[in-house]
């Protein structure tokens, strides 16, 4: 542990600027409410809300596990974990289940949250109605009023435009039937995991200097039309070539030297585990 | 063993993290509000709930008998500024608060506006018990379909609350806090139901 900086690097009046903007974003669910956002060590958009929530949260006793995009070994997500456990001393994981605090880029994990974890996920662009509206005060007036018009619009002239609503990815929610929101970058598959979750979600823009929340159980619904159902990505009759699951969210990848394509759990850490398992009850 | 400012508050912060989630839920300070030692003019939790959120970029006001002891005691603590209630960004009404001070304190306190609801008050209430009193079933956000607490004296904010909070994203988040050093939180999105009709409320008042 460095012990040149304060522990979790944040000097404690940051800490609580941000810890005050988190209480009022837990009591307002969907809200983007407005913080400073400190400048950090790494480059705004590489995570930076998600760490400075996670800074502000974390304390001696937790477990850390940082994701990114459902791998704990990418490039981003080791240098945010040695960041974090450089200031801290704190113990980080690979397994969703021993993690008290989860950070993640664009996944919710495969293995359903628990009531004492918080997962905290990074967010590049927190505004769902940046797409047709590029001024933040019209934005701002749009959520006053709940004139949510615009997004239904968008998901309508996709439908005009492909048959189907294209968002992939970002697919906006409508929390608490109140705020639409930017649920981040996750697939339209974790969409589901939003809604009354065990766990506390926070979530964090620090580019874009906001922070919202969606505390447990709260209503969560992936905005649709009555005759165009929401879906979700189909993976339908192919399997993780590791692990063997097909009901999971897969990655497409392609070999480099066969030019086949074959599918692979996205979240690796729980591919892993469900391999150690199928060969632990192969020897029995 | 004196409040770590670092590390105790953070686990303060914690537990406000787990009380606002999760409304209703009974989180306990009492670790944290040994490290204060003996407290004359609040409860040792006030102070901690204080010393967690209150800094110069904040404003606070205070209703006691002792107002003004207390609130220059904060202020040398935490370097906030006291102001007017329908100002204050979080407003501490300890126990010795009389029942027209209480209320007059929740109908001044700011909502915030549909713009920024977030500019609102969070109001910190010291209760003999917070297991005590009148029971009330609890519905919204961070609730598994209902639950059921005793709060005392609800009569004498209930109403104030169900006012403030009738146009959601407005609203007051209320804090609880009592001797054992016990906290209840019931953010704005909290609705409650009295529990086979005890509590009686004017919503006029």
């Amino acid at each position: 542990m460095n012990k040149t900086y304060n522990f979790a690097f944040f000097d404690e009046g940051s800490k609580r600027e941000i810890r005050r903007a988190t209480l009022k974003a837990i009591a307002i669910p969907g809200y983007q409410v407005p913080f400073a956002s400190r400048e950090m060590p790494i480059g705004r958009g590489w995570g930076t809300g998600g760490l400075q929530l996670t800074l502000s949260l974390i304390g001696k006793d937790d477990v850390l596990k940082v994701i990114d995009q459902g791998s704990d070994e990418s490039v981003n997500a080791v240098n945010i974990k040695k960041l974090v456990s450089d200031t801290t001393g704190v113990r980080t994981t690979e397994s969703t289940a021993d993690a008290s605090l989860i950070q993640s880029r664009h996944r919710v994990p495969e293995v359903p949250l628990q009531r004492d974890q918080i997962l905290i996920l990074q967010v590049p662009l927190p505004e769902p109605l940046r797409n047709f509206e590029p001024s933040e005060q019209e934005t701002k007036k749009l959520h006053a009023e709940r004139e949510y018009s615009g997004a239904w619009l968008m998901l309508f002239e996709q439908i005009m435009k492909y048959g189907i609503m294209a968002t992939d990815a970002d697919h906006p929610v409508m929390v608490h039937d109140r705020y639409v929101m930017a649920p981040s970058p996750i697939p339209r598959f974790d969409n589901a995991k939003l809604d009354d979750s065990e766990a506390l979600i926070l979530l964090g823009a620090g580019r874009e200097k906001k922070v919202y929340a969606l505390p447990p159980y709260t209503n969560v619904s992936s905005l649709a039309f009555d005759d165009y159902a929401f879906e979700i990505e189909s993976f339908t009759n192919h399997a993780c070539i590791l692990c063997g699951s097909n009901d999971l969210f897969l990655d497409e990848l392609v070999d480099g030297e066969s030019g086949e394509t074959y599918f692979q759990c996205n979240d690796t850490s729980n591919c892993l585990e469900m391999v150690n398992q199928k060969q632990i009850s192969g020897v029995k | 063993m004196n409040l770590d400012v670092v590390h105790d508050i953070q686990t303060v912060y914690r537990k406000l993290v787990t009380a606002t989630s999760r409304p209703g839920t009974l989180v306990v300070l009492e670790r944290e509000a040994k490290t204060l030692g003996v407290q004359i003019e609040c409860l040792s939790s006030t102070i901690l709930l204080a010393r967690t959120v209150l800094d110069p970029e904040v404003t606070f006001k205070v209703i006691a008998k002792e107002e003004e002891a207390v609130s220059r005691m904060i202020n040398q603590l935490t370097y906030s500024k006291p102001v007017e209630l329908p100002e204050a960004d979080f407003i501490f009404i300890l126990h010795d608060a009389s029942e027209e001070q209480l209320k007059e304190a929740l109908n001044h306190a700011k909502v915030g506006n549909l713009l920024n609801p977030h500019e609102s008050a969070m109001i910190i209430l010291e209760v003999p018990d917070v297991t005590k009193g009148d029971s009330m079933i609890l519905s919204g956000p961070g609730i598994q379909q209902e639950s059921i607490i005793t709060l005392p004296n609800a009569t004498s904010w209930l109403g104030a609350r169900n006012e403030k909070n009738r146009e959601f994203p407005l609203g007051i988040d209320m804090y609880f806090v009592d001797q054992q050093d016990r906290l209840i939180a019931l953010p704005r999105t909290t609705q409650i139901k009295g529990n086979g009709g005890e509590i009686i409320w004017d919503m006029l008042q």
